[in-house]
């Protein structure tokens, strides 16, 4: 037999050096597998230890919130018991990793969920005319450091099906002072997925940007708003808050995801001219309508399709900075002091892709005014658009936005042609503080171009 | 003589071929057992036997709030570094910090209560899914076993394991 082996062709050996080859390395796994096994074994009962362990401590968490409870004598929901039990400290186990989720119920006290947000920005200007200040900047200045918007949010749940939320500003305004406003409070009940209504002041639901980052920085991509999603008190040409009632909920319809808002209500607007003029326009708004529907087809996660309708009826009545009563103003010139009501319609349409570390928002509005009289008509039309994508920690933005107002619009008349890119970058330092930096370059009807440079440190709490 | 060492390597390299085929089969699991599905689970109470990917998404996004029932649904989900995260984040096409971001921003919103009961183990996962008549969850199949009060919901028709089967 060997004599035959010696006399084979040395390439016929070869193949069944290979199968032997591989049968040998695979046996060898098979014998390494069977000796995993083993630890395997023992791994498998360290982890029924760890579990009894675990249902131990449950058991003792439980005797403990029951000597609580009748301790208190307080007649709370399951909910909120429950709440409590995982926001209590013996409720992470020993064998928790360092970062184990505790954030999430360290923001429940109570039964009351609470989160804050915060913001301390430096921003530079090159042009040092004046310019509308807003969130503490000092128009005019070099560049100065200011604090923003300070925010902070309560919830809780009242019963199985209804809840209450509210959101308190700190707003910085001229010479470091701080305005306190209610941008929220709800009271909600929710039927179910197809009804949901909330009663009290909200941030109105004209379009995607207000709904998704409401006030806190720390939620937003870029250093600031959008100008035309800004909200109303710091320039924003739409009527942003609102008090009056709210349903939301899905429309059966399959893959189309499709989603409904009606909103009714009054959002008595006071905006301040961004052109720096220190007037403000008293909208003295009647109550309004919005309806708006929006698309997250299943096809497409992330994606979403949608629009809006507001109506309301709104004065021009222009006031002075200390709220003495000019009239209306057009073309920059002040005429007597009696306002003219006016119709507005607010058209928005969006569409949004957020996924796989993608954010791309574009939202598209016109605004109609109409002289209820009868008179000139002027529409004003913005977008923006804005493109992210996170690599790691690093989030690089760009967006470019557009605001076209007529001058001779006594609504809109400081705002005329505006338009230009942003460039930034957000860092993730962790899971609470994010570093932002943005270079702005923003063109004006009339006026020398704007360049800006912002610095943000934003953060949750 | 040439014709026959042609066609006793051909042999060979056919015997070669075949025993290593052969061993392979052994050595390589099934594909589903090497896709390593992850099962959805639900209080054993619930009404629910089977859900669509879509919804089961939209139940993890805070979009999908209650059940045909009206049950308010309860996310339960486990803690970072587990392979239920993973797939959790796979299926939301999230990063971890996106996912820490989007949950704070969805309760700050007013479009969640409060952010998912995370759980560092399968034992408090069963334990919270006991609690709530409403619980969701993903936990490894392996750990459902006889005895265990879970209740395995299908997934798209199908249950771990199954081909078809969305979840891994």
């Amino acid at each position: 037999m060997w004599g035959r082996l010696g006399r084979m062709d040395r390439s016929a050996l070869l193949p069944l050096v290979v199968a032997f080859l591989v049968l040998a390395s695979l046996a060898s796994g098979q014998s390494a597998d069977s000796e995993n096994q083993k630890d395997i074994s023992s791994l498998q009962q360290q982890i029924k230890d760890l579990q009894q362990h675990d249902r131990e401590l449950q058991e003792r968490i439980k005797a403990l919130e029951a000597k609580q409870k009748q301790a208190d004598q307080k007649d709370q929901t399951e909910v909120r018991q429950t709440n409590q039990e995982t926001a209590s400290p013996p409720a992470q186990p020993p064998a928790a990793p360092a970062d184990a989720e505790v954030s999430p119920d360290l923001h429940i006290f109570r039964g009351i969920q609470w989160r804050g947000f915060a913001e301390v920005d430096y921003k530079v200007l090159n042009q040092h005319t004046a310019e509308l200040g807003t969130y503490g900047f000092v128009p005019g200045s070099s560049g100065n450091f200011y604090i923003g918007d300070f925010d902070l949010f309560l919830a809780s749940r009242l019963t199985g099906r209804s809840s209450v939320l509210a959101e308190i500003d700190f707003e910085e305004q001229d010479a470091q002072a701080f305005k306190v406003d209610l941008r929220r409070m709800l009271f909600k009940y929710e039927l179910n997925d197809h009804l949901k209504l909330s009663f009290g002041r909200n941030q109105t639901y004209i379009g995607y940007y207000n709904w998704a980052f409401r006030s806190a920085s720390w939620l937003q991509t870029t250093a600031d708003r959008p100008l035309v999603m800004e909200y109303s008190s710091n320039g924003g040409i739409l009527p942003t808050q609102a008090v009056g009632i709210l349903a939301t909920g899905s429309i059966p319809s399959g893959k189309f995801g499709l989603n409904y808002v009606a909103e009714y209500g009054s959002a008595d607007t006071i905006r301040p001219d961004i052109n720096g003029d220190g007037l403000l326009n008293d909208e003295n708004n009647g109550n309004y309508v919005n309806l708006g529907f929006f698309l997250t087809p299943d096809r497409i996660p992330g994606l979403r399709i949608g629009g809006s309708i507001y109506h309301d009826q709104i004065s021009d009545l222009v006031l002075t900075a200390n709220g003495a009563t000019i009239g209306t103003q057009a073309g920059g010139t002040n005429v007597p002091p009696e306002s003219e009501r006016w119709n507005q319609t607010i058209v928005n349409g969006h569409v949004v892709y957020i996924a796989h570390g993608i954010e791309f928002l574009n939202e598209g509005f016109l605004i109609r005014h109409a002289p209820i009289g009868g008179g000139e008509i002027f529409n004003t039309s913005a977008f923006y658009s804005q493109f992210s994508r996170a690599f790691g920690a690093i989030r690089p933005f760009i967006r470019y936005q557009y605001v076209n107002a007529s001058l001779e619009n006594p609504i809109y008349d400081d705002v005329g042609l505006r338009y230009g890119p942003s460039f930034g970058a957000r860092y993730d330092a962790n899971d609470y503080i994010a570093l932002k930096v943005q270079l702005d370059r923003l063109a004006r009807r009339g006026l020398p171009d704007l360049s800006g440079l912002h610095f943000q440190l934003s953060g949750t709490f | 003589m040439r014709k026959r060492t042609v066609r006793g390597e051909s042999i060979h390299w056919l015997c070669s071929i075949l025993m290593v085929c052969m061993a392979a089969s052994l050595s390589v699991p099934s594909a589903s057992a090497q896709r390593k599905d992850i099962a959805v689970v639900v209080n054993p109470n619930s009404s629910v036997t089977n859900i669509s990917f879509a919804d089961l998404r939209k139940c993890f996004l805070g979009e999908k709030r209650t059940w045909p029932g009206g049950a308010p649904v309860k996310l339960i989900v486990r803690a970072p570094g587990s392979r239920e995260r993973i797939i959790l984040l796979r299926i939301l096409a999230m990063s971890e910090s996106e996912y820490k971001q989007y949950w704070a921003a969805q309760v700050f919103r007013g479009e969640a209560d409060a952010e998912p009961f995370t759980m560092p183990s399968f034992g408090m996962v069963k334990e919270a899914i006991k609690v709530f008549p409403g619980a969701i969850s993903l936990v490894d199949p392996a750990e459902v076993k006889p005895g265990v009060e879970l209740k395995v919901i299908k997934v798209e028709g199908h249950l771990p394991g199954e081909d078809g089967y969305p979840v891994h």
